[in-house]
């Protein structure tokens, strides 16, 4: 299938372009802690409901990404087991019922190697697929993103996942500085609370696009729909001589 | 966990804490010696805050960008007289513009304000120009660092956590201006890093009234997921000298 395709989803605040063998689709932190209850994001007082609405059309653009080629990138928000990467600041935060490294339902929370800290099962990284492990709510703090986007030749990020207002904005901001051209997917992001849903997809494409472009799956759909179908209708032709 | 005790043996004996501040009294850890505090004041720059600069030319109200002058100079009032480490940054590019993304530069043209295109304060966010440095109301004094950097946070590309570092700086104070773009990102960077963070109302400010809110409220959500937001005010009010029992800073 061809890899050089240059294609335009209509997005705010401009049209967003892009080549598929220069873009990753990037899912941030869909794991069982934050969507699943018994997990991180319920000790903290949330209905992870919420962020359910997320998986179908989220799991749609991960379909036909991997069906295209795309590369695509898991990243997951966690501890090492002695707790030895997680700032004083972070762990003695707030007053949520556990805490980072309690025993939960799911396995200690937000701990590497857990249940609650993988990805949930209808989104699982497939072989071949990137999974970052990050202490923070950036993606390319103290990880090896960067160097596996130079290495890859990534210039281009679509952008999926939880939460909006917290880890999909800040790693879209760090992106944005290292000169990433992000799309973020309206529907294919969630928060916990509806406003910060609404001010934050705002703020993404205020100002011109000051970190980026926002548009629905729909949209992008529409557009990688049109590649697989040249594709097959190339093979079809093709089976025909 | 409990608060710990005052118990650092601080040559200044100046410390700040627990501050009044949403939604838990800052900082998590009771309180904070002045020499391992820096107050960071993000970009007051006349491109971000005065006439002329970039953002009157976009066209945006630049009273917003510069209502939080006047605090912000109280405070560092009180920082210089306490020990406390300021720190200023700048955003701005090279005059060959070879660290502008490519995606930067497109955006800024598409506004009417293109990076490193005259303007009535020098060629717009160049380092060097009149309208990248720092507004005289809270220009850095002799001693003070100043960071370049050429993206909304202050850390990527920069040598500011080098620095903080080197301090021994374990907690920061933020003012500047935008609140949801360059203040948010730093505080989200510093929160990744480990540092406990305390951004103040009054200190800050964007081209947008309601994104200044939404910026402040984000904050505050999850138990503190960036840190703690406060004021000026709460800030001199919590700011004490171990030597002196009845030694509030701002009741001089």
């Amino acid at each position: 299938m061809s890899s050089r395709a240059r294609l335009t989803v209509p997005a705010a605040p401009e049209p967003y372009s892009f080549d598929l063998a220069t873009t990753a689709l990037l899912i941030i932190d869909m794991q069982r802690d934050f969507v699943e209850p018994g997990g991180f994001g319920e000790t903290l007082g949330n209905d992870v409901s919420i962020l359910q609405a997320v998986i179908p059309p989220l799991r749609r653009v991960l379909d036909e990404a991997r069906q295209i080629g795309m590369t695509v990138i898991h990243t997951r928000e966690g501890h090492l087991p002695d707790l030895s990467d997680c700032p004083p600041a972070k762990l003695s935060r707030g007053k949520p019922s556990m805490r980072i490294g309690d025993p939960g339902p799911k396995g200690r929370i937000l701990i590497r190697g857990e249940y609650g800290h993988d990805i949930i099962d209808e989104l699982a990284p497939i072989d071949g697929e990137l999974v970052i492990d990050k202490p923070g709510k950036g993606s390319f703090y103290a990880t090896g993103l960067q160097d596996y986007l130079v290495s890859k030749g990534i210039l281009s990020l679509i952008v999926a996942g939880v939460t909006t207002e917290v880890c999909v904005h800040t790693t879209v901001r760090e992106a944005n500085d290292r000169g990433y051209e992000c799309l973020v997917l309206s529907d294919c992001v969630g928060s916990y609370f509806a406003e910060f849903q609404r001010v934050g997809l705002e703020m993404f494409s205020a100002q011109g696009g000051i970190f980026g472009w926002v548009a629905s799956s729909t949209e992008l759909l529409r557009e990688l729909d049109s590649i697989i179908e040249s594709a097959s209708l190339t093979a079809g032709a093709s089976a025909v001589q | 966990m409990t608060a710990t005790p005052a118990t650092t043996t601080a040559t200044t004996g100046w410390r700040v804490g627990p501050v009044v501040a949403d939604p838990y009294r800052w900082p998590f850890d009771g309180s904070v010696s002045t020499e391992n505090l820096a107050v960071i004041c993000i970009d007051w720059q006349t491109d971000f805050c005065g006439p002329g600069g970039y953002v009157d030319r976009m066209g945006y109200d630049i009273s917003l960008t510069r209502a939080g002058l006047p605090a912000t100079a109280a405070l560092l009032e009180l920082a210089r007289r306490t020990g406390m480490t300021v720190i200023h940054t700048r955003e701005g590019h090279s005059p060959d513009l070879s660290d502008l993304p490519a995606n930067k530069r497109w955006r800024s043209a598409q506004i009417g304000a293109e990076i490193g295109s005259e303007g009535p304060a020098g060629r717009i966010l160049v380092r060097g120009e009149s309208g990248w440095d720092i507004v005289p109301e809270v220009a850095p004094i002799a001693g003070e660092v100043i960071i370049d950097k050429p993206g909304k946070g202050a850390f990527y590309a920069t040598n500011l956590d080098l620095v903080l570092r080197t301090k021994k700086i374990t907690h920061i104070i933020l003012t500047g201006i935008t609140t949801d773009v360059c203040v948010h990102t730093t505080m989200r960077e510093a929160n990744d890093r480990g540092y406990e963070c305390l951004i103040l109302s009054d200190c800050t400010g964007a081209t947008d009234k309601s994104n200044h809110e939404a910026a402040l409220h984000m904050v505050t959500m999850q138990g503190g997921v960036f840190g703690c937001v406060s004021t000026s005010a709460d800030v001199i009010a919590a700011t004490y000298n171990v030597n002196d029992s009845a030694g509030v800073a701002g009741s001089e």
